[in-house]
């Protein structure tokens, strides 16, 4: 890695802190878990096929983990990150910011988005995925990436050739049926610690 | 091929931490994928007027119980660079240890003038500022007696940074019994806010809190 070598006159991070328990609830009062609106009260929507995540976060005893607060960032139907570089990229799109934020109060979680596409236009193209950060009490933020079951393109994607196979498993969202309105529904479970521990990921480091 | 990051310590005496902190090392992330580990935030914040100047519920209203402080800083990443238009959340304690968050049942006095929820950006050199009330310590752990030191607690949040930390007090009693203060070992000092006379005689005084993002989150986007 190249930019390690410029470690020497860098300076030193402040120290990340655990969420505490009493995070604001309000401050998430303009955040929302429905990707698919961006704006209230518009009929456009973003391209792609709309689907939900419903998940819960659990600690060591299998108890759901209360108090997290949680963030999400997609990209959109083709695979387009919405970031400063690509903003005027013609396949990104007006509809869609690929990104949300939520305090659970009990650990639980649904997300209405689309389903992420792939950039085909990377050397490696990635499988379609979610990035998930966990902000929480006792911990400083974790992160991970959420990842289709079944998906064929999984096979290749560079993050799950990175950790071991049998870990990949805890990375899958699994079909499950669909919801009252006929989308398509995922689940998963974020185990924090223990067994079957969800693998997280070194953003500083890395 | 498997490549290990940091391994996360569990916080001594601090039940959470010892159920929620995952017990692997973390993963490193291929190139490949590094720039899908930098979210960002699309949104345009609307700030209203007063929400930096914690020590009242609005402008004009009565000042809160407690010594009013103002914290400044400077939120840059590790070269120094300044992180601009960032979000800055805040939340502590009333002067009495207690927050008004619903959650909070530690039956404490609630002071009718203060909330204890701030919110600012920073400018164009990465600079913020906010007004509070000291915080007052509190009972974190009855069973065994121990106490979380006084505290402010930040979220900096903006293009593709985020991070949450906390500022403390030099010389809190119950600084060295904190668990992650005892993780943080002597970059703590990090962590401290550098206390400063205010010109202004409404202040108790002020607290230099500068606030460096570490790793590629920041500036991924600056440097490809
Ligand atoms: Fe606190």
């Amino acid at each position: 890695m190249t930019h390690s070598k410029a470690k020497i006159n860098r300076l030193t991070p402040t120290n990340e802190d655990t969420l505490g328990p009493y995070y604001p609830i309000s401050l998430c009062d303009n955040d929302s878990m429905d990707m698919t609106k961006i704006r209230r009260g518009i009929i456009l929507e973003p391209r792609g096929e709309k689907i939900v995540i419903e998940g819960c976060i659990k600690d060591i005893n299998g108890n759901l983990a209360n108090g997290c607060l949680l963030e999400f960032w997609q990209a959109n139907a083709d695979g387009i990150y919405r970031t400063p570089l690509t903003e005027t990229h013609p396949k990104l799109d007006p509809w869609f910011n690929g990104y949300a934020r939520h305090r659970t109060k009990d650990g639980h979680f649904s997300l209405k988005t689309i389903r992420p596409g792939i950039n085909k236009g990377l050397e490696q193209p990635r499988a379609p995925n979610i990035t998930l950060t966990i902000f929480s009490d006792g911990i400083m933020r974790v992160v991970t990436q959420l990842f289709f079951d079944g998906d064929p393109t999984n096979e290749s994607d560079p993050l799950l050739l990175a950790i071991d196979e049998n870990l990949r498993g805890r990375l899958m969202m699994k079909f499950a049926g669909a919801t009252d309105d006929g989308l398509k529904k995922y689940t998963i479970d974020i185990i924090m610690a223990g067994d079957n521990e969800t693998p997280f990921f070194d953003d500083l480091l890395s | 091929m498997t490549r290990y990051g940091r391994q996360i310590e569990i916080g001594p005496t601090d039940n959470t931490s010892n159920e929620r902190t995952p017990r692997n090392r973390l993963h490193l992330i291929p190139e490949e994928a590094r720039a899908s580990f930098a979210p960002y935030a699309p949104y345009n914040y609307g700030i209203n007027p007063g929400e930096a100047d914690m020590t009242r519920l609005a402008p004009g209203r009565p000042r809160a119980e407690g010594d009013p402080i103002k914290v400044v800083g400077k939120v840059t990443d590790e070269f120094g660079r300044p992180i601009k238009n960032s979000l800055i959340e805040i939340w502590n304690a009333n002067k009495y240890g207690r927050y008004t968050h619903i959650e909070d049942h530690s039956g404490l006095a609630l002071d009718p003038n203060f909330l204890g929820i701030g919110r600012t950006l920073t400018d164009q050199n990465g600079n913020y500022e906010f007004w509070t009330i000291r915080p007052g310590a509190y009972l974190a752990r009855p069973d065994i007696n121990r106490w979380r030191p006084k505290h402010i607690h930040m979220s900096i949040r903006g293009g593709s940074s985020r991070m949450i930390t906390q500022m403390y007090f030099r010389g809190d009693p119950y600084n060295d019994t904190d668990p992650m203060r005892i993780l943080m070992g002597d970059n703590f000092d990090k962590n401290i806010g550098i206390e400063f006379e205010t010109p202004e005689d409404d202040f108790d005084c002020g607290y230099k809190f500068d606030i460096v993002i570490g790793g590629r989150n920041p500036t991924f986007f600056e440097d490809i």
